[in-house]
């Protein structure tokens, strides 16, 4: 585990385009700080405080929300520095100098975790890089550097405007290269994948995005001050996320193990739960479901089997006793009660309910069945005959399978599954 | 004189305190765009607030009120909070709803007492002289939530029943004023963004990223409850096996959730301790129905795969991130106080000690309830069976406790069970103390009932 997050980070061959970033971020980085190092850096206590922010913020970074940027603290102390003006600042920082910061600090707070053995992603640090020069330039664009805060409105409203244009700016490059990687790595519609990513950015984007327009702005106005004052909110709120976070994973990994269940009490061969699961997902990334839909999905995949502990013992080989359709529904029925009865899980609930449905009966004629349900049927039956000890080869399995198009299952599912067997699928 | 009239008695003091104090508030008041804007923003919080609920409501007010002592003074500040305080739960009574207004007005005027003591700036002056803005908003700040927690302990006190001020103070107040001291800081963010010159256009600054903050401990919130109850629907699942276990789990993770809190556990190993109980027997679904409904006594061979259950239980739950007691006290809740439980025959205090709380517990409600071969044991016969075995199957200490909590609380039996069978001679409840062959015990419990 450690040994694998130790390569994570620099492992040029399962990168794809990440390379183009890192390259991108690279070269940005180095002339920016060629050109700071030929002007001499100015305002350097306020180059050093944003810097120290950025490297804690990196350092301490931890994930939330599907997200891939995990270091808001960071994100927003750079975003900060890029819209930074006077009075308190005399000389505000040029765009090179602060590319030039971000990308020293990020490389520092980057080298004690990958020494550590942490988790880091220098694409994802590259990412933020780009953002924040993004922002920069916008930002350089709709001001002029003598422009400060006087504390009238006319100022301020200018100001403000154009942080808020720098930080969308950077808002929205962040989301069009998330959208791009989401695309090449899970083989999602481009559209559904930036329609993702902006509505993550509406959320803790848009926190980390605002915190660090205050933090700009009572910079300029309380000097060395500022960055203290505005650290101790974000540092809460930052705490309120890792919390949040940390449920999540608790909540997913309890889910995953009362899936595991049906294996230990012998109704499925180890991992065929999770191997199902995977190709739910991998069909659904193909579809272009929204989040909280995949959610549901990879749920409903894994815990598809459960309503069988209700039953009778599996026979002794451990392979299903649930030969007959009339069984497998009723065990489908049973496990969606099971599911319906924690309360929180109703559209898991639904979607196991008609796991077992025949396509005909089911979904071609009763629109309200989710399109889950058929993608958890097709994965089933692909898992069956494919995975461990059954040994069909994949396009065995795919003839056999289409077969049952439109009788048994939805034509849509099975295209998405020929196309993602067709890339290389493998359990 | 009784407490309620006592109760009424300060419910008028303070009332009459408040009167006044606003009284001199409305005659000093400076009508100001900060003291209006931010004025409508708390009355626009009033209409939210049945939505966003309670928790929103403390954050969004005293932020405001800092944020005015420094913008347009004390007594503007004060009359602010007066009116977020209009808007309460309709649900509450008459009387309450007065003393919750008068207490934030009491606050209110408390913390701009000290503010002014503390030569808190205004105006301009907050941005030449940030030390002093810091010094004098968070002494303010401070004062408000000690003001506020006194006259709540006050009022705890002579309302009969929980919480206690004491578990108040313990378990609500110390743990949150740090992170409502640093919110405070807000205030004195919203004064500044203010004076920027964004006037009323700072409030998206500040309560953005507020809300996002608070959507995510919401967030934080909704997931442990839907982690919880999606554990309970599954322990459901399992004991769907046996009628007569039925409900087990969750009445074992109620008596070790009343044994806890008697030990005084704090909050996360609590917690810990009620997921426990709850998990204990979640092996037993690696155990095949036909053992657990096998009616009769059971070969070695079957005892053997009983016995597995707690292996099976931590290898289905390790992946979960619970605290590493959670594991330990499913693989060990079997082991005996004398070293002759199962899987590895420890004794006395190697057993872990959440292991030897669920022992305790596990077999009194096993005891209590109905099995298929016997009917159920009262509470008090029980008791007494527990306090026989201390030292041979559990810590002493601990049972005096839980005999102690029980007598003092009762304790809820299993409802809805089906009569014992006549047709079935002997059955096996591994958790039962009156069977003497393997996994059962031996002894006292094995009274003349079977």
């Amino acid at each position: 585990m450690t040994g694998n997050a130790m390569t994570e980070g620099l492992e040029l061959r399962r990168m794809g385009s990440g390379v183009v970033i890192v390259a991108t971020g690279g070269a940005l980085a180095l002339i920016a700080i060629v050109l700071t190092a030929r002007h001499g850096v100015t305002e350097w206590q306020y180059a050093l405080v944003f810097g120290v922010l950025i490297a804690v913020g990196e350092m301490v970074q931890f994930r939330v929300d599907r997200i891939r940027n995990r270091a808001p603290i960071a994100t927003s102390a750079a975003l900060a520095y890029a819209v930074l003006r006077g009075p308190a600042v005399g000389v505000p920082p040029e765009v090179a100098q602060i590319i030039a910061v971000t990308a020293v600090a990020t490389a520092a707070g980057i080298v004690p975790r990958a020494i550590a053995g942490l988790w880091w992603d220098i694409v994802v640090s590259c990412r933020r890089g780009i953002s924040v020069a993004c922002a920069a330039v916008a930002f350089a664009v709709l001001t002029t550097p003598d422009l400060v805060w006087t504390g009238r409105w006319q100022e301020a409203i200018w100001i403000a405007g154009a942080m808020l244009a720098a930080v969308l700016s950077a808002g929205i490059s962040d989301a069009l290269i998330g959208a791009g990687q989401a695309t090449e790595r899970y083989n999602r519609p481009f559209p559904a994948a930036l329609r993702d990513e902006l509505s993550v950015m509406t959320r803790i984007g848009l926190a980390m995005g605002i915190t660090g327009m205050l933090l700009a702005a009572a910079t300029a106005l309380l000097g060395l001050w500022g960055p203290p004052v505005v650290l101790v909110p974000l540092l809460l709120t930052q705490f309120a996320f890792r919390r949040y976070s940390s449920a999540q994973r608790t909540y997913r990994a309890t889910v995953r193990s009362m899936a595991r269940s049906t294996e230990i009490a012998g109704f499925s061969s180890p991992g065929q739960n999770a191997r199902t699961a995977a190709l739910a997902v991998a069909i659904g990334n193909d579809l272009g479901l929204t989040p909280a839909r995949m959610e549901a999905l990879e749920y409903a995949a894994l815990l598809s089997g459960v309503g069988q502990l209700a039953l009778a013992d599996p026979s002794p080989g451990g392979a299903s006793l649930l030969r007959t359709r009339e069984e497998r529904q009723r065990a489908a029925e049973i496990g969606a009660s099971v599911i319906e009865r924690s309360g929180v899980l109703d559209h898991v609930a639904e979607i196991v309910r008609h796991s077992n449905d025949p396509y005909r009966h089911g979904r071609a004629n009763n629109s309200a069945i989710p399109v889950e349900s058929g993608i958890v049927n097709v994965a089933l039956a692909y898992e069956q005959l494919v995975g461990e000890g059954s040994g069909q080869s994949p396009d065995k399995a795919m003839e056999s399978i289409g077969l049952g198009i439109g009788a048994e299952y939805d034509p849509v599912v099975v295209e998405s599954l020929r196309r993602i067997v067709g890339r290389g699928f493998r359990f | 004189m009784n407490r309620r009239v006592l109760l009424q008695l300060v419910v008028v003091v303070t009332t009459i305190t408040a009167v006044v104090i606003l009284g001199f508030a409305v005659a000093n008041a400076r009508v100001d765009a900060p003291a209006v804007c931010l004025g409508l923003l708390m009355l626009a919080g009033t209409v939210l607030r049945p939505r966003v609920g309670q928790i929103y409501r403390t954050s969004l007010d005293y932020v405001v009120v800092i944020a005015l002592y420094l913008l347009s003074g004390v007594s503007s500040a004060i009359l602010v909070g007066a009116v977020g305080a209009l808007g309460q739960d309709r649900r509450h009574p008459l009387q309450k709803k007065i003393f919750n207004g008068a207490q934030s007005v009491i606050c209110a005027a408390a913390g701009g007492a000290v503010f002014n003591l503390a030569g808190g700036p205004s105006g301009d002056d907050v941005l030449r002289h940030p030390w002093d803005a810091v010094w004098s908003t968070t002494a303010a700040n401070a004062t408000w939530l000690v003001v506020n927690a006194l006259l709540l302990c006050v009022v705890l006190s002579l309302e009969p029943g929980d919480p206690t001020p004491l578990a108040f103070l313990r378990k609500v107040a110390l743990p949150t004023s740090p992170s409502l001291l640093g919110y405070g800081l807000l205030g004195l963010l919203l004064a500044v963004a203010w004076l920027s010159g964004l006037n009323f256009l700072s409030v998206l600054l500040i309560f953005i990223p507020l809300y996002v903050s608070r959507w995510a401990l919401s967030q934080y919130e909704a997931e442990r409850r839907a982690q919880a109850a999606t554990m309970r629907a599954f322990i459901q699942v399992i004991e769907t096996k046996d009628l007569y276990t039925r409900g087990h789990s969750e009445r074992v993770s109620e008596g070790v959730g009343m044994l806890g809190r008697q030990l005084r556990l704090p909050e996360d190993r609590q917690q810990a301790l009620e997921h426990a109980g709850l998990l204990h027997d979640v092996g037993k679904v690696g155990v095949p129905t036909s053992i657990i409904q096998k009616p009769g006594r059971l070969d070695d061979s079957e005892m053997d795969a009983i016995r597995l259950h707690p292996a099976r239980g931590v290898e289905l739950i390790g992946n979960i991130p619970f605290l590493e007691e959670v594991k330990s006290a499913v693989l060990h809740h079997h082991e005996k106080y004398d070293g002759t439980g199962y899987p590895a025959g420890l004794s006395g205090d190697n057993i872990p000690y959440f292991a030897r709380i669920i022992g305790i517990v596990d077999a009194f409600d096993s005891l209590t309830s109905t099995r298929s071969y016997r009917p159920a044991r009262d509470v008090e016969e029980t008791l007494d069976i527990l306090i026989h075995d201390r030292y041979s199957h559990f810590d002493p200490e601990l049972v005096d406790a839980f005999v102690e909590v029980i007598r003092a609380r009762g304790w809820k039996t299993a409802a809805d069970q089906p009569a014992p069978d006549g047709s079935v001679t002997v059955a096996i409840d591994h958790d039962d103390l009156s069977l003497g062959s393997g996994g059962g015990a031996s002894g006292n419990a094995a009274g003349p009932a079977s």
